[in-house]
């Protein structure tokens, strides 16, 4: 699984504005070009990105082996013919090339993970929305962030609980109803308390926002993503 | 010299509806690592789209689109909040071909919202007529589909009658889950929210 790792790598000192910029960047010259020349260029940068992470591409394909697997189905599908000749190659061939210009988007995702911690992005969601939606968007994902593995185990316990009791053998349409309606209750009542708590410490729109920094070093990174964005605009 | 600053708190109804939105987005978060595996050759049913369904019931078209867009936002920040555990922009766009399927919850929890309240403000889930809830979540699925197949066709270059027909299996369970959810809000599961 992709995760933050702390590190002092090229990719860990840049800001996550630029950083966010350039993966949307490479995203949209990656999907708007699907030919060959740009899928080895879009590729070529993505490992550069990889390596500024100090990431090995063998470790990245690994962590993305089950999307890569049911990605490399597409092809397959795609040239399967219902008569003869069973299978065709045109149809499979641009379905590859269709398929081959995402992985460098997943690459670069790879190497936007590990170097950015969720509480940059969030930091960085807060400065870029202005007003009260990015503080609504921003102080959201913290408390998402920091709810999610509680009302994960919320579930898990429920389905536990709905297994012990030999549920197993219930009907698909009362298992998920019970799982559902249980998991949802236990929700809405940590929504309740979260609600009290926050009104008790005088939740406010005033932001505190975490620190972020733009330096020297991101100019060059944004004007990277600044460009991959606009590339579909020129003719290349 | 004593300095003054403001301090604009924010009011009770909206706490209420954000702090929704927040546990609906981790509650759509923790639905999609849960899955049962059915027998033979049937899809796992996933429990994922419950997350929209209550989000645009519960909360409406704008704190429903709130919570839903929390949930990607999480994701593409880095937390394993997408189908087993993965994260990212790139899962986004490409997933297994699915990255349209999330952006579709999205746009559905605001279209279930719209329709079952028909203002921004929600009403409370009792007093939706069964027939509100069954178009507002038929919309819902339609519009994860419409979004979803050919976003689909588009990231694997499949055409999209074979995008379709892909995820053709999965249309039955999610009309399973859509029954599930409405019998749930008529079992007064929901009564006061």
């Amino acid at each position: 699984m992709l995760s933050y790792r702390p590190g002092s790598t090229l990719a860990h000192r840049l800001d996550p504005r630029s950083k966010l910029l350039v993966q949307f960047g490479l995203a949209i010259a990656a999907v708007a070009h699907p030919t060959l020349p740009w899928l080895v260029g879009t590729t070529a940068f993505a490992l550069g990105t990889l390596a500024a992470a100090r990431l090995s591409p063998l470790a990245v394909l690994r962590s993305y082996r089950v999307v890569l697997a049911v990605l490399a189905l597409a092809p397959v599908v795609a040239g399967v013919a219902l008569g003869p000749p069973w299978f065709r190659v045109d149809p499979a061939l641009r379905s590859a090339l269709h398929v081959g210009r995402i992985l460098p988007v997943l690459l670069v995702s790879a190497a936007y993970l590990t170097s950015t911690p969720v509480r940059d992005t969030r930091a960085a969601v807060q400065r870029l929305i202005p007003g009260k939606p990015g503080q609504i968007l921003g102080i959201g994902m913290a408390l998402v962030v920091r709810l999610f593995p509680l009302v994960l185990a919320d579930v898990r316990e429920v389905r536990d609980a709905i297994h012990a009791r030999g549920g197993e053998a219930r009907p698909l349409r009362d298992r998920v109803r019970l799982l559902a309606v249980r998991s949802l209750e236990r929700t809405l009542d940590r929504s309740d308390r979260l609600s009290v708590a926050l009104r008790a410490r005088c939740f406010a729109w005033n932001p505190t926002l975490p620190p972020l920094s733009f330096d020297r070093r991101d100019y060059p990174v944004l004007a990277v993503g600044i460009a991959l964005s606009v590339s579909p605009l020129v003719p290349v | 010299m004593a300095t003054e600053q403001s301090v604009d708190l924010v009011d009770d109804d909206t706490v209420g509806l954000f702090t929704k939105a927040v546990l609906l987005a981790a509650l759509t978060a923790a639905l999609a690592q849960i899955s049962i595996p059915l027998p033979g050759p049937l899809v796992p049913f996933s429990l994922q789209p419950f997350g929209m369904f209550f989000a645009g019931l519960v909360l409406g078209p704008l704190w429903g689109g709130v919570a839903l867009l929390l949930y990607i936002l999480v994701g593409i920040a880095g937390a394993p909040v997408f189908s087993n555990a993965n994260a990212g922009l790139g899962y986004v766009i490409a997933g297994q071909g699915t990255g349209g399927f999330l952006v579709g919850f999205l746009v559905g929890a605001v279209v279930a919202g719209a329709i079952a309240h028909r203002s921004i403000a929600p009403k409370p889930v009792a007093a939706l007529s069964v027939p509100v809830q069954v178009v507002a979540l038929t919309a819902a699925v339609l519009v994860v589909y419409a979004i979803g197949i050919p976003w689909m066709s588009f990231v694997t270059g499949l055409p999209l009658t074979r995008a379709a027909t892909v995820m053709a299996p999965y249309i039955p369970p999610d009309l399973l889950k859509l029954g599930i959810a409405i019998a749930i809000v008529q079992g007064g599961y929901l009564a006061g929210r």
